[in-house]
């Protein structure tokens, strides 16, 4: 008989776990709340920094899951520990003893509309990261309205003792630089400002994307924070900033604004955090065992963590961490169920 | 440890406003004073956090600090919940405690500020008094002001007020005896001693300019440097 | 702009308020330059909602003023803040309704230094005994004198004579609602709508028929700045922040414009004043300025008091054209007539405002 392992969270790191945890040899059942897997990676156009579209991705890591049985509008019922392993009962009615779980449950996305000053959901043209992606994606969207002058918003929601996250998103600044590039491309002739208080381009290439906005694009970085914004009669929005390298306050009249909604906690995450009783950090997410040298396990046994659901993180790095949680699940599994071996032989076809 | 950022400390407004700056800007953004004059909230939280006690004396001797209008715009979005117009009440406070206000030209202001708005509490109960508040002094007031002053208790009679009357109304007298509980609570809580204090300090500068009290009142209350604007 | 964003808005902040037995103390500012509102506010209040409002006439100024000035320490203000509220428990009351808007903030921020620093609060309640042996004492519910009103807004239309509409042309009046700084910026959760937008204006305005104006520099302090306005070489402060806001409402062609706190409607009423004598500019029609009236005011007009009970006449900017467009009828030779029809004159005009 083999183990089993249930994989919560049909997003990226739930499948690249799927996948690796296949491959392995073990039973792997991956549920997902939403009507298709991808999480939000289904929902983006191009990934930072080098502009590769997400749905090339996607595709290529859901080939890597032949064998897994995945189940979509499905979500945690119950779960509850026996003896070494966890009976689940899921909301299509199937029970599951899950030997290990896997909680993949990413991250939602800031609501925007909390920080009231910045008129999300109320004034006609301003919009989020996410939105923007959707109309790339798509192609159209009724608040953007050939603009010739576009702003972005860097921190919304993040670093913000007020909007109740401390944290930094971590994502958002390449994000931000990422979509100020692919604007200009869009609208050749508009104005494009990122309003900014650090600029985070801490990975690999993110740098030369930076170089490469300002000096190929032409987009402008003030650093100062977005303090207001206000709707002139004919639609267009006042912003308020500092310009805080010359001290001075500074006011720009925008037609369009996006910003950068930060990464929060999954809320169905959360529900089935409480179900199995995990513990949370400060930040709302989810408590890991060492946070340098065990970050894939739980503090409770046979439950592992990886991608968004323990912090912020790129694709890149969700992808590793989704590749070590199942190494740390393999090596739990054949510790605490030494017959593991006699079924486990890896799948070398496919790879 | 900074011996001005102690002192500072012990204020509540700076436990309640202080909470370590980004310098993010949010606040310069949205002050009406950062618009019009030379001012800027995210600079001086920056330099009270920094405790250098050479850069906080310069402001607490400078125009710098008098310029807020502590309207509060800049605690309502701060992302680090700091609060900018309390830490400057904080570093008026110990300005006038240390006597430093008096070498700027907007800090003396607090000898007549101080003179005439606890002169109406202590006098009338209140911080504002219409009695005291004249058109030649407040032209801005508008030509109906100038014909309400002249006026005034018809006026309030027809609105029905009850200037200066007993009991309860509008801009009623106050009774002696609740003026000498806000006497007796000025004494004990140090306000007494502070008007003392700004008083002296204000009589001695006038001195020092060699003006006599009156045309040192009329050149605090007139005059205004125009570099203090944002040109 | 969508309403409905709005409205969630308004939705998460919902504010707790009593619904009778207040104890109400007075404004400064109010009490000066718009004596007939507190009159009015006390009127509607006992006589037409029919509550008891309760006023000791040995309560004080609160001391904000002074305190904003930086004239007196914050233990002052502290303990006159603690008298007053030791009053109110003396007569028996846990309701404190105040007139004054920077009181109200000054209130809640006492509460909170209080609530944060218990032994800053038994300092001040040993200060208290021994200057004024009177009780400490803490309000149970806190609340401004406009709070009252738009709690009891929908009563008040029901008894409405008139509402916020021209009756020319049937539109509803385009009115600017402008908030005191020092209701809702510092602590946005104590502000019926919060501190971005307010409603507890707004609340008032719809109640009574009116369409509300939202302009970029909405959110924007007048200017009193207490020192920038008392101090004449610093009233540019005062003039410039009132001139950048009707410079941005001017478009959108306010009918009226409402505040809750007691400085704004002089400073915006007279700085219109000033620019239009010192510019020849007005923002109201044909060379009239927009009027400018305290919530009390509008309240006392909705429901069918005479203008010149409610001290309209003591505005500088005339509010005839107002009254023309809400079909209110007013007696143009009473205007300025004392008690009982006395004549004591009337102000020069201005040259410029009409």
């Amino acid at each position: 008989m083999k183990n089993n392992v249930l994989i919560i969270g049909g997003g990226p790191a739930g499948i690249e776990a799927s996948a690796q945890l296949q491959r392995l040899g073990y039973n792997v059942i991956l549920i997902e709340k939403g009507s298709s897997l991808g999480g939000h990676l289904s929902k983006w156009d191009r990934l930072f920094p080098d502009g590769v579209h997400a749905d090339g991705v996607l595709s290529s890591m859901l080939k890597n899951m032949s064998g897994v049985k995945s189940f979509t509008d499905t979500q945690v019922k119950s779960i509850n520990r026996l003896d070494k392993s966890y009976n689940v009962i899921l909301s299509n009615g199937i029970s599951v003893l899950a030997d290990a779980v896997l909680l993949a449950s990413g991250f939602t996305l800031f609501r925007a509309e909390k920080k009231e000053e910045y008129g999300y959901g109320i004034y006609d043209h301003v919009i989020t990261n996410a939105d923007l992606e959707a109309y790339f994606s798509i192609g159209s969207d009724s608040r953007i309205d050939k603009p010739k002058k576009i702003g972005f918003v860097h921190c919304v929601g993040s670093r913000d003792e007020k909007a109740g996250c401390r944290a930094c998103s971590k994502v958002c600044c390449a994000t931000a630089v990422k979509q100020a590039c692919e604007m200009k491309e869009e609208f050749p002739d508009a104005e494009v400002y990122c309003f900014y208080m650090d600029l985070r381009m801490f990975g690999r290439h993110y740098e030369d994307l930076y170089l490469k906005a300002q000096k190929e694009y032409g987009v402008r970085f003030i650093r100062g924070r977005v303090a207001e914004v206000s709707e002139n009669a004919d639609g267009s929005l006042q912003v308020k900033a500092e310009d805080t390298f010359s001290s001075k306050p500074l006011k720009v009249t925008l037609d369009l604004l996006v910003l950068m909604a930060g990464m929060r906690p999954s809320d169905a995450g959360r529900r089935v955090g409480d179900l199995l009783g995990m513990s949370v950090e400060e930040d709302g997410f989810f408590a890991v065992r060492d946070s340098v040298t065990s970050n894939q396990r739980s503090p409770l046994p046979g439950v592992f963590l990886a991608g968004t659901a323990t912090g912020p993180k790129t694709l890149p790095e969700t992808i590793a961490d989704a590749r070590g949680a199942s190494m740390e699940i393999d090596r739990y599994l054949t510790d605490v169920f030494p017959q593991a071996s006699d079924y486990k032989k890896l799948i070398r076809e496919k790879w | 440890m900074g011996k001005y950022y102690d002192l500072l400390m012990k204020d509540y407004r700076l436990k309640e406003g202080l909470n370590a700056c980004i310098n993010c800007g949010t606040c310069t953004a949205v002050c009406p004073a950062a618009e019009f004059y030379r001012y800027d909230p995210r600079r001086i939280v920056d330099i009270v956090q920094s405790k250098d006690d050479a850069e906080i004396e310069k402001l607490l001797r400078s125009d710098t600090i008098w310029y807020c209008g502590e309207c509060m715009s800049c605690v309502t979005r701060c992302p680090r919940k700091n609060a900018p117009g309390l830490i400057v009440m904080a570093l008026r406070s110990l300005s006038i405690d240390l006597g430093f206000f008096i070498d700027s030209e907007k800090g003396r202001q607090q000898y007549l500020l101080s003179k005439d708005l606890c002169s109406n509490i202590l006098d009338y109960g209140y911080c504002v008094y219409p009695r005291r508040f004249d058109y030649a002094g407040h032209p801005e007031s508008g030509r109906i002001w100038e014909w309400e002053e002249k006026h005034l208790d018809d006026v309030f009679d027809r609105l029905g007020g009850n200037l200066d009357g007993d009991g309860p109304g509008v801009m009623r007298k106050i009774p002696q005896e609740d003026l000498d509980e806000l006497k007796r609570i000025f004494d004990e809580t140090g306000a007494t001693e502070r008007m003392e204090n700004v008083r002296k300090a204000g009589e001695r500068k006038a001195e020092e300019m060699g003006l006599s009290i009156e045309e040192f009142s009329s050149k605090v209350y007139n005059e205004t440097n125009p570099k203090h604007l944002n040109q | 702009m969508i309403y409905e964003g709005k409205q969630k808005v308004w939705s998460d902040y919902q504010k707790d308020i009593p619904d009778d037995h207040y104890f109400y103390v007075r404004s400064c500012i109010r009490q000066s330059f718009f004596p007939a509102s507190e009159v009015t506010f006390l009127d509607i209040t006992r006589n037409r909602l029919g509550k008891d409002i309760f006023e000791t006439e040995h309560h004080t100024t609160c001391g904000g003023i002074a305190y904003h000035s930086d004239t007196i320490p914050q233990e002052t203000v502290m303990t006159i803040i603690a008298r007053q509220f030791a009053l109110m428990a003396k007569n028996g009351y846990e309701n404190y309704v105040c007139s004054c808007i920077t009181s109200f903030g000054l209130y809640c921020e006492t509460m909170e230094t209080w609530r944060e620093f218990p032994e800053e609060e038994a300092r001040i309640k040993d200060i208290l005994w021994k200057t004024c042996k009177l009780d400490f004492a803490k309000p149970k519910y806190l609340i401004h004198a406009s709070d009252l009103v738009y709690k009891y807004r929908n009563l008040i239309a029901a008894q409405a004579k008139h509402k916020l509409i021209n009756v020319k042309t049937g539109k509803p009046l385009k009115v600017v609602e402008h908030i005191g700084c020092h209701y809702s910026k510092m602590f946005p959760s104590k502000g019926v709508g919060g501190a971005e937008y307010p409603y507890v204006l707004v609340g008032m305005i719809e109640a009574w028929g009116g369409e509300i104006v939202d302009y970029p520099e909405r959110r924007h302090c007048c200017g009193f700045g207490f020192r920038q306005y008392f101090i004449k070489g610093n009233r540019g402060y005062s003039l410039s922040n009132t001139y950048k806001k009707f410079e941005s409402m001017e478009p959108f062609h306010p009918d009226l414009i409402i505040t809750n706190c007691p400085g704004c409607p002089y400073f915006m009423d007279r700085w219109q004043y000033v620019i239009a004598e010192s510019t020849g500019r007005t923002y109201g029609e044909e060379g009239h300025g927009i009027p400018v009236l305290t919530y009390e005011e509008v309240a006392g007009l909705v429901m069918g008091y005479d203008p010149w009970d409610l001290g309209l006449q003591t505005h500088q900017i005339d509010s005839e054209p107002l009254l023309d467009k809400m079909g209110i009828e007013y007696d143009p030779a009473q205007k300025y007539a004392g008690k009982n029809g006395k004549d004591i004159g009337s102000p020069i005009c201005p040259t410029c405002l009409k």
